[in-house]
């Protein structure tokens, strides 16, 4: 069975004008889980309560298996490393190897000529002070300083900011490499379609607070197509809706072709041939696509993680 | 090793079985031959931009099958297929090839004859190409 990083139970957390949870999820240790959803949809008061920067004020929450309700032994807490959405403004007046030298000492983990490869990698400067670097540098310094620190844990918020194409690209390269070499487990909120596809191995969806539900990426693309077929005009189009329940947004898009959206497209294929309907081409829905109809209330299959792989 | 595996991201066919079938087509067909050690878990869902979960799913699949093992701490590697998988799966894939070629006849109404002497033309063509 897998060991879970981060279990959290019936948390709960009030905010300003709104509360977040409750919030039940469970996070496999040795994965990738990216957090998804809309501004202010809980992703970053989630991961700052996985730091304890934030309590909860119900619930629990559990870290490899074990509750710290006061606070997170110092052995965890040095073991878990985080890259906030806005950089501390406490190191601003340090160059990345001051920063460096100060963040060794609290993290003894901290493996400095891997942090050297990081920063040569990234293109970091070294002798200019962290508040006068552009958002893209500091970015990819925090990155950089966040796996120094060798963490079992690594939480990232929305890390690719403000990077460029080519030093995002560099980022996830090196997250990948991170994960093969080491069995850490990273959480990560972001908004990027992309990133998603090429990092996660299970997503989160998040939505006004609360937990839509936790899915395995694969297990999602390929679910839900888009279908065009020959249907000769609006009646046969709603004769043709009728005779296949569970499809979605039907539309006449040119004179003699309708398109619709289907869940397992797999499963109804043959009955649409054997209604005598000539299928024209079908393709999978994006993951941003799959997300607005998880909006909507159609819920993609959730993982069972109990079951194990 | 980069192993070359083609995801159609428009398939219907599930992303596992897409690369298990392939996998198991490259390991029978002997372009990736016996010993041979494959990426790890993470590099090769890398590579695919697929999950981890997948991989380690086709891993143990193809595991099953006696055509991978794992050495605890070095990784998966190819195993010894036999003789008789080699000609069954050439059988196989041959068979499913020029099914999907009669089904297509079927459907535009070729009779059997036609399609028997379309046959015997490309064989007769492409062999003698060989020669």
């Amino acid at each position: 069975m897998v060991q879970m990083a981060i279990e959290l139970r019936n948390v709960r957390k009030q905010r300003r004008t709104k509360t977040i949870g409750p919030l039940n999820l469970k996070l496999p240790e040795g994965h990738i889980t990216a957090l998804v959803g809309q501004n202010g949809s809980g992703k970053s008061t989630l991961l700052q309560m996985l730091l304890q920067l934030n309590h909860p004020e119900q619930g629990q929450i559990y870290w490899f298996e074990s509750m710290y309700a006061d606070r997170l032994p110092v052995e965890l807490r040095q073991r878990i490393t985080y890259v906030p959405e806005t950089s501390l403004s406490e190191e601003k007046h340090w160059s990345a190897e001051d920063a460096a030298r100060f963040r060794s000492y609290w993290y003894p983990q901290w493996d400095n000529s891997y942090f050297q490869e990081l920063i040569d990698t990234f293109e970091v400067p070294l002798n200019i002070k962290l508040g006068k670097m552009s958002k893209g540098e500091r970015r990819k310094f925090e990155i950089a300083a966040a796996l120094a620190a060798r963490p079992r844990l690594l939480l990232l918020d929305e890390p690719s900011s403000g990077l460029d194409p080519f030093a995002w690209k560099k980022m996830i390269e090196v997250l990948r490499r991170y994960m093969n070499e080491n069995n850490a487990t990273i959480v990560i909120s972001t908004h990027i379609v992309e990133e998603v596809r090429r990092l996660a191995d299970y997503i989160v969806f998040m939505h006004q607070g609360q937990v839509l539900g936790m899915a395995e990426k694969d297990s999602l693309y390929g679910l839900w197509n888009e279908v065009w077929v020959n249907v000769s005009d609006q009646e046969e189009l709603k004769e043709l809706s009728a005779e296949l329940p569970g499809t979605l947004h039907w539309t006449m898009d040119t004179p003699g072709v309708a398109s619709f959206v289907t869940e397992h497209f797999y499963k109804i294929e043959k009955r649409i041939q054997n209604l005598g309907v000539h299928v024209i081409k079908s393709r999978s829905l994006e993951l941003d696509e799959i997300l607005s109809l998880w909006t909507q209330g159609h819920y993609p299959e959730l993982v069972d993680l109990e079951r194990g792989d | 090793m980069w192993i070359p595996i083609q995801i159609n991201e428009n398939s219907a066919e599930p992303l596992y079985h897409q690369i298990e079938t392939q996998l198991r087509a490259l390991i029978i067909s002997g372009v990736i031959t016996e010993g041979t050690l494959l990426p790890s878990i993470r590099e090769f869902a890398g590579d695919l931009n697929c999950s981890v979960i997948t991989v380690r799913r086709v891993y143990q699949d193809l595991e099953g099958e006696g055509m991978l093992r794992t050495r605890q701490g070095t990784g998966t590697f190819v195993s010894h297929v036999g003789d008789g998988a080699r000609e069954g799966y050439k059988r196989d894939a041959v068979t499913k090839a020029l099914e999907s070629a009669v089904n297509i006849a079927q459907s535009v109404h070729s009779s059997e004859e036609e399609l028997r002497e379309i046959f015997q033309e490309i064989v007769e063509r492409k062999y003698k190409e060989q020669q």
